[in-house]
């Protein structure tokens, strides 16, 4: 069994995104066959929807879809799962300063998990950060596969991943309908809800998978035909 | 001249149908007689003499408006000329685009409305290396069924 | 679409005001604006006469070459505009005079809805607002976002377009 879920998405409730949650999920119902995700993450800029209820979503595209955050540290760009109230009582989201390890260490403390995303990106990836600053503590992982990255920036990623131990998620960063599902993670645990994402990411076996034509993973196979 | 597609209707318009890819490269001469029909006179769009020279940037520059209305343009070949319109595009200029370089125009049918008999559609324009430099979604109305 | 996109982007075709001298020092442009600006409505400019030259300098300058906008229309013998000539009749805006250091900004986006269209000899009158600020940080830094939003009207007093132009500032 196993779940293959999109980390890292943006739909219309972001500033800079048109895309509605329905479309993405009938999008990802069409074009099963080449993107066999479970389920996606919608991880907003620099906010939480904490009533946004996709209930209704799920049950007709029988697909999982999860509210998380994108937000903006002095480390770069973070995904925060299992966002709770004292996270967002503590934490304005709102700000593009927020403090890393301060965030990293909140959500481990509050039932969250934080994750690095696009390390290798300029300015807004930890690896430019870590070229003249401490490592942060605790992390446990980082997203080395990104829909939106450019050349080089994969295997910046990846290599940070490596040189600090970090496991490896996938997110395609869709802003655009067509794009969501293109990279994803594959959990070998089965997960339907935030908490077992968070338990999962913490302490399950995981990795990145890419699905974009002309670089899918080697395990795209294996993991097409267990779907 | 290309030959134009037939009139798309809305009964023929199906999620997840194709736009191109075209494969397109805009000369500096289109760049600079774009800028200079929408009376922007900047060294950035003229040549890429003046672009390193009074700018400091490594090459001339195409008009972000433009890329808008290449991809604007592609929606309505592809709609024809049948009573679909284009109703609606956005777009975000995500990196500088340089005359000269190969580039593709992507796009595809993501949502039709049958009430509105409307379609949403996402629309992009990558470089050789896939990177997306220019993305936009668009909105496309049929009006009234006859 | 991410803000985590940003390179560069094409700069914003402002002409400094004479007299005027570019604003230094400052690290979020947003904090410059007088919030008084934010949702106010400047003056209408005088309406822009659509020329056929305009029209076909615009299809030649995108490679338009569908008849529909080449050809003049059999009913009056009057040429009909491509949708996204819209997006160039914003130049003459005094809204942009109250930009903060507005020949530093880059045009990071534009959001067309095109409601009419727009023909050979339509008197087009602009209306602009300040719609919006906000601030993200991307591949090239910290950046300051504004929302310009344009409404376009006819000599008919109907609406045309509406365009919402996005711009950067980046510190």
């Amino acid at each position: 069994m196993g779940t293959i879920l999109d980390l890292h998405s943006h739909s219309e409730s972001s500033e800079d995104s048109r895309a509605p949650v329905e479309a993405y999920l009938n999008w990802i119902r069409l074009r099963r066959d080449e993107r066999p995700v479970d389920g996606i993450v919608l991880t907003e800029h620099r906010k939480f929807d904490r009533d946004a209820d996709y209930r209704e979503l799920e049950d007709r595209f029988g697909l999982v879809v999860m509210r998380a955050s994108e937000v903006e540290t002095d480390y770069g760009h973070m995904l925060v799962f299992g966002v709770n109230g004292e996270l967002l009582h503590r934490f304005d989201f709102a700000n593009v300063h927020l403090n890393a390890q301060e965030l990293i260490d909140a959500a481990a403390q509050s039932g969250a998990v934080v994750v690095p995303c696009h390390p290798g990106r300029p300015t807004i990836g930890l690896w430019e950060h870590y070229r003249h600053r401490e490592p942060l503590r605790n992390v446990v992982a980082v997203e080395v596969l990104n829909g939106g990255s450019r050349k080089g920036e994969e295997l910046q990623s990846r290599e940070l991943a490596e040189t600090h131990g970090y496991r490896m998620v996938g997110g395609s960063d869709s802003h655009l309908v067509s794009l969501i599902g293109l990279c994803a993670t594959r959990f070998e645990a089965d997960i339907r809800t935030m908490e077992e994402l968070v338990r999962e990411l913490r302490d399950g076996r995981y990795d990145a998978i890419d699905f974009r034509p002309g670089r899918r993973s080697p395990q795209r196979s294996h993991t097409a035909s267990d779907v | 001249m290309v030959t134009r597609a037939p009139a798309k209707t809305f009964e023929t318009v199906v999620i997840g149908e194709m736009l191109g890819p075209h494969a397109i490269v805009i000369t500096r001469e289109q760049a600079r007689n774009y800028a200079l029909a929408c009376g922007m006179s900047t060294p950035r769009f003229m040549s890429d003499e003046d672009a390193r020279r009074e700018e400091g940037l490594p090459a001339m520059l195409t008009p972000g408006n433009m890329t808008l209305g290449i991809l604007a343009k592609l929606v309505t070949d592809w709609l024809g000329s049948g009573s679909g319109q284009l109703a609606r595009i956005g777009t975000t200029f995500r990196s500088f685009v340089h005359p000269g370089v190969e580039l593709t125009l992507h796009g595809f049918v993501t949502h039709t409305d049958q009430a509105a008999r409307s379609a949403d559609l996402d629309v992009w324009m990558e470089n050789e290396d896939g990177e997306r430099l220019v993305v936009g979604t668009a909105t496309v109305a049929f009006g009234p069924a006859e | 679409m991410s803000s985590d996109e940003y390179d560069s982007f094409e700069s914003g075709r402002f002409e400094p005001q004479e007299g005027r001298q570019a604003e230094s020092g400052s690290e979020q442009a947003p904090e410059r604006f007088d919030p008084s600006l934010l949702g106010k409505l400047f003056d209408l400019t005088e309406p822009v006469t659509v020329t056929a030259q305009m029209i076909r300098d615009y299809c030649a300058a995108i490679g338009e070459d569908n008849p529909a906008y080449n050809e003049p229309s059999p009913d009056d013998q009057l040429l009909t505009a491509p949708p996204s000539f819209a997006v160039l009749l914003k130049r003459s805006e005094k809204i942009y005079r109250c930009m903060p250091r507005y020949d530093e900004a880059f045009a990071a986006g534009q959001d067309l809805e095109y409601l009419a269209p727009i023909r050979e000899g339509d008197r087009i009158t602009l209306a602009s607002s300040m719609r919006e600020t906000y601030e993200k940080t991307g591949r090239s830094g910290k950046m300051s976002f504004v929302v310009l939003r344009s409404t376009l009207t006819n000599q008919r007093g109907e609406t045309v377009a509406h365009i919402d132009h996005r711009f950067v500032y980046r510190s």
